[in-house]
């Protein structure tokens, strides 16, 4: 036995994976199934750009093994839009143009995903500290933060939770 | 090279399966120390053994004597604990500052221990809870104090075949509280570059009792601060007393150099978080109705 089959559920599809035992989920997304959403830097877990929601939670695809995905739900950024309709998020970032070049966005739209179904109705203050393992070079973070509070909002009020 | 992955279903194979494979085999929690290691020395394992499935390691539990926390409990865990709040508030301000949310989510304590990294933020609070840890390998189970656990850096008495299972610790007797502080260059995301951990009880003549001081990332291995707990017993927490008390956690320190902070730097922050631990503990103790850890 070489590599670990594994048979993977991303964004509601079943994948048969082969993988060899200490790839990481961020390879196998990838180079594997081609999910080029899912970005790649540190490889250590520091930057948050290669961020993916697992059973609900946030992880950096980067440090967790491939393997022990088997049986989990991953979402990646691909997995957000609704037949062609942008999530809440999404639509958020664009309006208030919370993106410069654009290559931590991936990681932070997921990082609060994870974050917003846990904490409808946070403060300013609770989204920096959610955010505080995504790292972005360019912005700021101050429209980051603007579009994480006004997508919370509208979260809310399409009353997709109580 | 070829990497076997092996899902044990229950501790007993999870146990034999390492005594198996020997010591070119690792346990794998949640990866974020052990995938890192991996891929910067390039040395892999014959097999990584994946403790996930061993749900039962993944609670906290408390009885009359005290608390367990299994080996699997993550960090977000604790930092969430209802049962943490009052006396036990150190062990959230511990767990929260771990990384980013992305970490915290994955990341256990049985790995931040096992790991023994000298500035591992959960082992200040758990060495002045008198934390045990309990080890379960092919020659039996063990419990040992976690301060002897805990050898040097990246050290411990962990044999390669041994699972931790959990972690217990008594809780303090009366009225206490806790406190954790950590320095770093910045709030979130940074390894320690001083880590302190306090407890303190109120006598009946308004004095410090039952004083326990633990420091991180300023030597070697986490350690006790016997001889300021010593000082600041029966005393009241005045200026003089704490810049007292500051000197003689200084002078248990043995910091390097490094790229995050000088060796006299790291002193110098053993002192100011020396002080501020237990005026902050002081603080806790002083408000009413801090003793609701007994929930
Ligand atoms: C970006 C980032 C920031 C971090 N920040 C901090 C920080 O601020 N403070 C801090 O203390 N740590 C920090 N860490 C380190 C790390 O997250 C913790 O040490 C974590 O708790 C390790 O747990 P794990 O489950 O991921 O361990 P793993 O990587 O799964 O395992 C670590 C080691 O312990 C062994 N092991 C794990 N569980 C067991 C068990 N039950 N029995 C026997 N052996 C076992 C493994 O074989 C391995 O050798 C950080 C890590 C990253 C990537
Ligand atoms: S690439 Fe995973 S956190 Fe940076
Ligand atoms: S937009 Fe460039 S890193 Fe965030």
């Amino acid at each position: 036995m070489t590599e670990v089959q594994l048979d993977l559920t991303v964004n509601g599809r079943r994948h048969r994976v082969s993988v060899p035992a200490h790839h990481s989920l961020l390879d196998v997304l990838r180079d594997e199934l081609e999910l080029t959403g899912t970005k790649t830097n540190c490889l250590e877990a520091e930057c948050g750009v290669c961020t993916v929601v697992v059973d609900g939670k946030s992880v950096a695809s980067c440090t967790m093994l491939a393997a022990q995905c088997q049986g989990r739900e991953v979402v990646t950024i691909e997995g957000l839009q609704d037949g062609g309709d942008l999530h809440p998020l999404q639509e958020a970032f664009v309006e208030h143009g919370a993106v410069q070049c654009g290559y931590c966005i991936p990681g932070m739209i997921m990082t609060a995903k994870a974050f917003l179904d846990e904490n409808p109705r946070p403060t300013r203050e609770a989204v920096r500290e959610a955010i505080a393992g995504t790292l972005c070079r360019c912005t700021g973070y101050q429209k980051i933060v603007d579009a994480i509070m006004a997508a919370s909002q509208r979260l809310v009020q399409q009353g997709e939770r109580p | 090279m070829k990497v076997e992955f092996l899902e044990p279903q229950s501790l007993q194979d999870a146990v034999a399966m390492a005594k198996a494979k020997g010591v070119g085999a690792r346990f794998v929690a949640g990866g974020t120390d052990l995938v890192i290691q991996m891929r910067k020395t390039g040395v892999l394992p014959e097999a990584i053994i994946n403790l996930q499935r061993l749900r039962a390691l993944g609670e906290i539990k408390h009885d009359a004597d005290g608390f367990s926390l299994g080996a699997l409990v993550t960090h977000r865990q604790i930092e969430s604990e209802d049962r943490f709040l009052g006396g036990l508030q150190a062990l959230r301000e511990s767990a929260c500052v771990i990384g980013g949310h992305q970490v915290r989510n994955v990341a256990t304590l049985g790995g931040n221990l096992c790991n023994a990294s000298p500035a591992a933020d959960m082992v200040p609070i758990l060495l002045c809870f008198n934390a045990d840890v309990t080890l379960v390998g092919s020659s039996g189970s063990r419990n040992i104090p976690l301060a002897a656990f805990i050898e040097g850096p990246r050290k411990t008495q962990r044999a390669h075949d041994e699972v931790m299972t959990d972690i217990r610790f008594p809780k303090p007797a009366g009225k206490f509280a806790s406190a954790f502080l950590k320095g770093g260059r910045r709030r979130a995301m940074e390894i320690s570059i001083v880590a302190m951990a306090g407890v303190v009880s109120m006598s009946a003549g308004g004095t410090m009792t039952d004083v326990r001081l633990a420091m991180g990332a300023a030597g070697p291995k986490a350690i006790r601060l016997a001889q300021a707990e010593k000082f600041l017993e029966g005393k009241v927490p005045s200026k003089a007393v704490l810049e007292e008390a500051g000197k003689l956690a200084a002078a248990a320190a043995s910091p390097i150099d490094d790229v995050r902070a000088s060796a006299s730097f790291r002193r110098h922050l053993v002192g100011v978080y020396a002080r501020r631990v237990i005026e902050l503990g002081w603080n806790r103790i002083s408000e009413a109705g801090n003793d609701r850890s007994a929930a």
